[in-house]
C-alpha cells in the first residue's frame, strides 16, 4: 500500500490548497506517474501524479481542502 | 506528460474541458510540426486557463509562442501563417477583445479560401474562453457568439462537456479553413472560478477521436418541451429539466454543440416531438443565435408550435459587475423553468 500524499515542493507558501478534481473514480485502476488528482491552491491548477501503478482509494474527495503532507489517497498494488 | 503511457488497466478518466482540450492540441502537434500555438501567456505561465501547459517545454518555443498585448498582430501573423502552409492556434482568453481582430479574422482568415477561389486556404484555430457569472464585468463576461456566427466562412464550436471538448478540437485541428473553439469560462474546469460544474466533466477516452460539425447532441430526452442550448445553458438547461421532472414535466435537452453549422434537422426533430420549445444563451437577445433557432423553426414549419416559443438570454445590457444585477441578467435553471412553464400554459 503506497499513500498518495501531497508533496512538500509541490507549492512554495503555506497556504491551503484544495482538491479540484480526481481524474479516475475510487477504485479504478490507476499507472504509475499519470495525473490522478489536480488541486488548485492560490487560483493556480496543480497536479498530481500517481507514485505508483494498482488500485486506487480515495480518502479525501474533490472539494477537501488539504495542505501539504496529508494523505488525500492510496494505491495497492495489484 | 509527454511520458504518459497509453494504456491505465481500462480505468475510466474523468477529465476537465482544460485538459481534454489540451490532450487534443498535444496528441495533434505531435503528429504535426506545421502546428504552433501563439497568443499572450500561452507559453511560460501556460495559458490564463491551462491550456498550453507544459507544451513549451515540450515543443519548444518557435511553436509555442508569447506575444505580447497585440491581438491585431497575432491574429494578422497567424492569418499569414496559415495561408502560407502553418496550421496555427490561436489562444484568445477573453472573446471580449476581439473586436480589435475582426479586419484579419472576418476579410482574411474568414475569406481568403473564397476570394482566392480555393488556391489558398486558412487552417487556423482559434481558442477562446467566454462567458460571464463570476463578477468579472462587462468587458471580461461577454459571449459574442452571435457576433461571429454572423460572418460566413467560420465554424464555431461550442463544447459543453470534456467529451465534446476533445473530439470537437480534433475536429478544428483537423479542419483546412478557420475554426474557432469556444469554451465558457464557467465550465471549462479552472481552480480559481470554484470547483468544476460535474456535469461539464466527463469520461473522455485515450484514443484520438473527431466529432462531426453540424451535429446536435441530445443530452436528455423529453416528450413536453425542447429546451435548446449550449456551452453553459446546457447544464442551466439540465438542472431545469430536473426541476421540471418534479413538477411532472418531460423535458428534452438538445444541446448545439456547434453554432456554425447548426443542426437545424436535430432542431426540428425534436421541436415536431415536443410541440415547445424554449432557447436559452448566455450571449446577447438581440440578433442572436437564439433568434437564429427560431427562424429556424419560423422558416421550416411554424406549425409544429403549440404555443409560442420562449428565450432566455442577455436583455441586451453589458453584463453588470455586481452580483445580483448580473444574476439578474444572466440566464439559469430557474429562468429556463418559467420559460418551460409559459409554453405549457398556451
Amino acid at each position: 500500500m503506497i499513500d498518495i500524499t501531497v508533496p512538500e515542493d509541490l507549492w512554495d507558501t503555506e497556504d491551503e490548497g484544495v482538491i479540484f478534481s480526481w481524474v479516475y473514480a475510487d477504485g479504478a485502476l490507476v499507472q504509475q506517474g499519470r495525473l490522478v488528482a489536480e488541486l488548485t491552491v492560490e487560483k493556480a491548477q496543480l497536479e498530481l501524479n500517481a507514485p505508483a501503478s494498482g488500485r486506487l482509494t480515495i480518502l479525501a474527495p474533490a472539494e477537501t481542502v488539504v495542505r501539504k503532507g496529508t494523505v488525500i489517497g492510496r494505491i495497492d498494488p495489484v | 506528460m509527454a511520458q504518459q503511457a497509453p494504456s491505465t488497466g481500462g480505468s475510466a478518466r474523468t477529465l476537465t474541458m482544460a485538459r481534454a482540450g489540451r490532450e487534443a492540441v498535444i496528441a495533434e502537434m505531435r503528429k504535426d510540426p506545421n502546428i504552433f500555438v501563439i497568443g499572450e501567456d500561452v507559453a511560460k505561465l501556460g495559458g490564463v486557463f491551462g491550456t498550453t501547459v507544459g507544451m513549451a517545454e515540450e515543443f519548444g518555443a518557435h511553436r509555442v509562442i508569447d506575444t505580447p498585448i497585440s491581438e491585431t498582430g497575432f491574429i494578422g501573423i497567424a492569418t499569414g501563417a496559415a495561408m502560407a502552409g502553418m496550421r496555427p492556434i490561436v489562444e484568445i482568453a477573453f472573446v471580449d477583445f476581439i473586436g480589435v481582430c475582426f479586419n484579419a479574422i472576418f476579410n482574411f482568415a474568414a475569406k481568403t479560401h473564397y476570394m482566392s477561389g480555393g488556391q489558398f486556404k486558412v487552417p487556423m484555430t482559434m481558442m477562446i474562453g467566454y462567458g460571464g457569472g463570476y463578477n468579472d464585468a462587462a468587458q471580461h463576461s461577454q459571449c459574442l457568439i452571435g457576433t461571429l456566427a454572423h460572418v460566413p466562412g467560420i465554424r464555431i464550436v461550442t463544447p459543453a462537456d470534456a467529451h465534446d471538448a476533445k473530439g470537437l478540437m480534433h475536429s478544428c485541428l483537423r479542419d483546412d479553413n478557420l475554426t474557432i473553439w469556444m469554451v465558457h469560462k464557467a465550465i471549462w474546469g479552472l481552480g480559481w472560478l470554484g470547483t468544476a460544474i460535474k456535469t461539464a466533466m466527463a469520461t473522455v477516452p485515450e484514443e484520438e477521436y473527431t466529432i462531426p460539425f453540424g451535429k446536435a447532441r441530445i443530452w436528455r430526452e423529453g416528450t413536453d418541451v425542447t429546451l435548446v442550448g449550449y456551452g453553459i445553458t446546457v447544464h442551466h438547461a439540465l438542472q431545469a429539466a430536473e426541476k421540471l421532472a418534479a413538477d411532472g414535466v418531460s423535458a428534452e435537452v438538445l444541446d448545439l454543440r456547434t453554432i456554425v453549422p447548426m443542426d437545424r434537422e436535430a432542431i426540428m426533430k425534436s421541436v415536431t416531438k415536443t410541440g415547445r420549445v424554449v432557447v436559452a444563451d448566455e450571449d446577447y437577445m438581440n440578433c442572436g443565435v437564439t433568434a437564429e433557432v427560431l427562424a429556424t423553426i419560423a422558416e421550416r414549419n411554424p406549425r409544429v408550435l403549440k404555443a409560442p416559443a420562449v428565450r432566455v438570454a442577455n436583455p441586451d445590457i453589458p453584463v453588470p459587475f455586481s452580483r445580483p444585477m448580473e444574476n439578474f441578467a444572466l440566464p439559469d435553471a430557474d429562468k429556463i423553468v418559467a420559460a418551460a412553464k409559459a409554453t405549457l400554459k398556451s
